[in-house]
């Protein structure tokens, strides 16, 4: 369960994600509101050892992964060895610290 | 002396079997030689150390006025079951780190004194007493506190160390320890070393401890370029 | 448009300037080049400040008005110019646009940035900041990250390998040395950064692919030049190098928006738009400055600026071509990875070692008979880069 929203412009059907006014392609203005689909697959990651001040943790994966529904989203990729094209699952949780404040976020296992 | 005014003054040791020296290849390709030294070499190490007590950069006068009077101390028989570690590279100082057991299950570290800058010499000095304290000694942990933001980036960062209730014994702030379990954890990325050390390379160690000119040993700590307007 | 002469450049050595303030970093750097165009005492017309991030650094924010003031060039327009780490591309082009237009006609750009007035990961997440706040910054993301995500996928893509990353930095590294203005001076080899069996923890992993010698170095610094009409440049009686092209293009703000990932459109489409200002082509080009913020990107950009057909650029790298005294010289002053880069300064630095290589005054590493050079200032993540070319006249 994820609990982005991305964009489906009405007139092309590009698939965007984060938001944007205008279309990337197109540059009209209505979209249709969609959920990614549950499952997705790696497009390419990175280990990150040195995290921002703030983290408590090294080696954490982010990966780009694109879902089934065409959405493509970054997020925190909870996989032991990870592999581009591995099926993954998305879920939804705590991903950063800001202030006291916990930040949700994208987290993706194998499927 | 008075022999038996002496004996009162000196404090007991603890048997502590050697440190078996190491190379470690540099970026740069150079070869790092960590070695344990004995007592009779301070007076030579302190012509290094002494420089850096008026480098205001890094803290380096605080660690280095601590540094020498620990090696003093050590030297002159009034510190307690201290140890010290140095780096050569072509028989040149280059580092020096120490630490003080406390007891046979925890040790306290105290310095590490970097002379050449950039290439990590500092982090393999530190890496390498920590070796020394868990593998070597068997200790359960080594205390440890930071006086420059370089060394909390370095320490406390790098290895996750774990916060400790007290006191450090350089009365600091409050301690960090290094535990077995971290320091394994933290090994394979960390800790650099090859034994034994090729004789050629050991014998050009030995022979000499060579010290930089003072100079030298400020333009390296410092960077050649200072500041820009008085 | 009339055309811009370059008549002085000037920068400070960038390293960690703990005793230095950025705007005095800035204003040194600007003296500096003033005095190289011996201006003397004729006014500056207007000042541009590259500067990326003062008021999260160093807790100051307008910064040029404060550069006017130190360098008493009252009453100077003066503008602090934000675009990342482009921002000093970005304040040469508005620097050339206010002479060449005739709004005025000697004009300052200081670039300038101190970054290490905070500890590392605290500039990491400075310099993250510029990322997208809810699809990226959340996670964690660093430009490292990002970089490494780019990497991944491009040496997949075209074979480049780390062996190839690697002699990037090695010779970035070593150009480095021949620059008494770079922050590390330091020769590295491909057995203690790569081969050797412990090479990891002297170059340990910062982004997976990407180690520690593969990043820039977090520097302060600061690099200036003074812009002017040719007829003034004359009276100055300077060698005249000037600016024949300036391109800029944007891409998407995130990187997994773009249909291609390896594929750095801003930085084709800014190329272009330079040599086409200049009506020149890549291969008249003698000497180039880009943006090796991470070795794939010296890579990468080689290809996408038009030097080298994609997937060729490490091979022309392994063949010694983008050497000193190769076919096309590529960051003969060691580039970011070398010369350091203070965010601000970057673009501005780039410029004053053109110009340098261009009068045939790079000591050391001159590369020979240079007169068309090139430099590329790569913003965001590839969001917005700036190319330049410059031409010294005969
Ligand atoms: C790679 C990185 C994480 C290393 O940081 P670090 O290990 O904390 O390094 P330190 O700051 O402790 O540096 C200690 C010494 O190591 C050397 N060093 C540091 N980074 C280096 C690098 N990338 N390459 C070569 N040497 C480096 C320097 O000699 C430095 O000495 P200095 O303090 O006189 O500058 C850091 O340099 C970095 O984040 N780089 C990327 C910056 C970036 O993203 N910029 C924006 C891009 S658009
Ligand atoms: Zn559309």
């Amino acid at each position: 369960m994820s609990n982005i929203t991305a964009y489906k412009c009405k007139s092309c059907g590009l698939v965007m994600y984060p938001h944007h006014f205008r279309c990337l392609q197109c540059h009209k203005r209505e979209f249709e509101e969609i959920t990614p689909s549950e499952k997705g697959k790696l497009l390419t990651f990175t280990i990150v050892e040195q995290l921002p001040w703030g983290f408590d943790e090294r080696g954490r994966v982010l990966g780009v992964v694109e879902f089934d529904n065409g959405v493509k989203a970054l997020g925190v990729i909870l996989a032991e060895s990870p592999k581009i094209g591995m099926k993954l699952k998305a879920g939804w949780d705590s991903v950063r610290m800001i202030g006291d404040q916990k930040v949700y976020g994208l987290t993706f296992e194998p499927a | 002396m008075d022999i038996e005014v002496e004996a009162y003054l000196r404090p007991p040791e603890m048997y502590m079997p050697p440190y078996p020296a190491k190379v470690i290849t540099l970026a740069t390709g150079g070869k790092l030689v960590i070695r344990q030294v004995t007592r009779d070499v301070v007076p030579t190490l302190l012509q290094a150390v002494k420089p850096t007590l008026e480098v205001e950069r890094d803290y380096y006068d605080i660690v280095g006025a601590r540094l020498y009077a620990e090696l003093l101390g050590w030297y002159r028989y009034r510190v307690r079951d201290e140890f010290c570690l140095v780096g050569q590279i072509e028989g040149l100082l280059v580092g020096i780190v120490n630490t003080r057991s406390f007891s046979p299950e925890v040790d306290i570290s105290l310095h590490t004194l970097a002379i050449e800058r950039g290439l990590r010499i500092g982090a393999h000095l530190f890496a390498a007493k920590m070796e020394y304290s868990i593998e070597y000694l068997g200790r359960k942990e080594v205390l440890i506190t930071a006086e420059s933001p370089i060394g909390f980036r370095r320490w406390m960062i790098e290895y996750g160390l774990e916060k400790r209730d007290g006191q450090h014994e350089l009365g600091g702030a409050t301690p960090f320890a290094l535990t077995r379990d971290l320091y394994f954890r933290n090994k394979d990325r960390l800790v650099a070393g090859e034994r034994p050390v090729p004789a050629d390379l050991m014998e050009v160690a030995e022979r000499e401890i060579i010290i930089a000119s003072e100079d030298d040993i400020l333009e390296k700590i410092l960077g050649a370029k200072r500041r820009l307007v008085q | 448009m009339r055309p811009v002469v370059v008549a002085g450049a000037g920068m400070i050595p960038f390293e960690r300037r703990d005793e230095d303030s950025l705007v005095g970093m800035m204003a040194v750097a600007g003296l500096n080049a003033m005095d190289d165009a011996g201006l003397g005492d004729r006014a500056v017309d207007a000042v541009y400040v590259g500067n990326m991030a003062s008021g999260l650094f160093n807790h100051q924010v307008s910064v040029a008005s404060a550069l006017v003031d130190r360098l008493s060039l009252m009453p100077a327009a003066a503008d602090r110019i934000e675009n990342g780490p482009a921002s000093g591309g970005s304040a040469i082009k508005n620097g050339f646009l206010a002479v060449a237009s005739g709004y005025a006609d000697i004009v300052l750009v200081v670039g300038g940035e101190k970054m290490r007035e905070v500890i590392g990961p605290k500039a990491t997440d400075i310099v993250a900041a510029m990322t997208h706040p809810s699809a990226e910054y959340i996670y964690g993301v660093t430009l490292p990250a990002l970089a490494g995500l780019f990497t991944r996928l491009y040496m997949e893509k075209y074979g480049v390998t780390r062996e190839h990353l690697t002699m990037v930095a090695i010779k970035n590294q070593e150009n480095g040395l021949l620059n008494p203005y770079a922050h590390i001076r330091m020769k590295i080899t491909m057995e203690g950064v790569l081969t050797h069996p412990q090479a990891h923890i002297n170059s340990p992993i910062v982004a997976d692919p990407l180690h520690l010698y593969d990043c820039c170095p977090v520097s302060d610094g600061a690099a200036a030049v003074l812009l002017t009409t040719e007829e003034i440049a004359k009276e100055l009686n300077k060698p005249i190098v000037t600016i024949d092209g300036v391109g800029q293009a944007t891409d998407t703000h995130t990187l997994q928006e773009r249909s291609d990932p390896t594929d750095l459109k801003a930085v084709t489409v800014a190329s272009e738009r330079a040599f086409s200002m200049a009506g020149l082509k890549p291969k008249d080009v003698d000497v180039a400055e880009l943006h090796d913020a991470f070795t794939i990107l010296e890579i990468a950009e080689s290809e996408h600026a038009g030097f080298f057909p994609k997937g060729e650029g490490a091979k022309a790298l392994e063949a010694g071509e983008t050497r000193i005294g190769g076919k096309l010289p590529i960051n003969p002053s060691g580039g970011l990875k070398a010369r350091g880069h203070p965010v601000g300064a970057t673009g501005v630095a780039q410029a004053v070692e053109l110009v340098w290589q261009l009068r045939g005054e790079a000591g050391d590493r001159q590369v020979k008979k240079a007169t068309t050079g090139f430099s590329l200032n790569f913003g965001g993540f590839g969001n917005n880069v700036l190319a330049f070319v410059l031409r010294r006249k005969s």
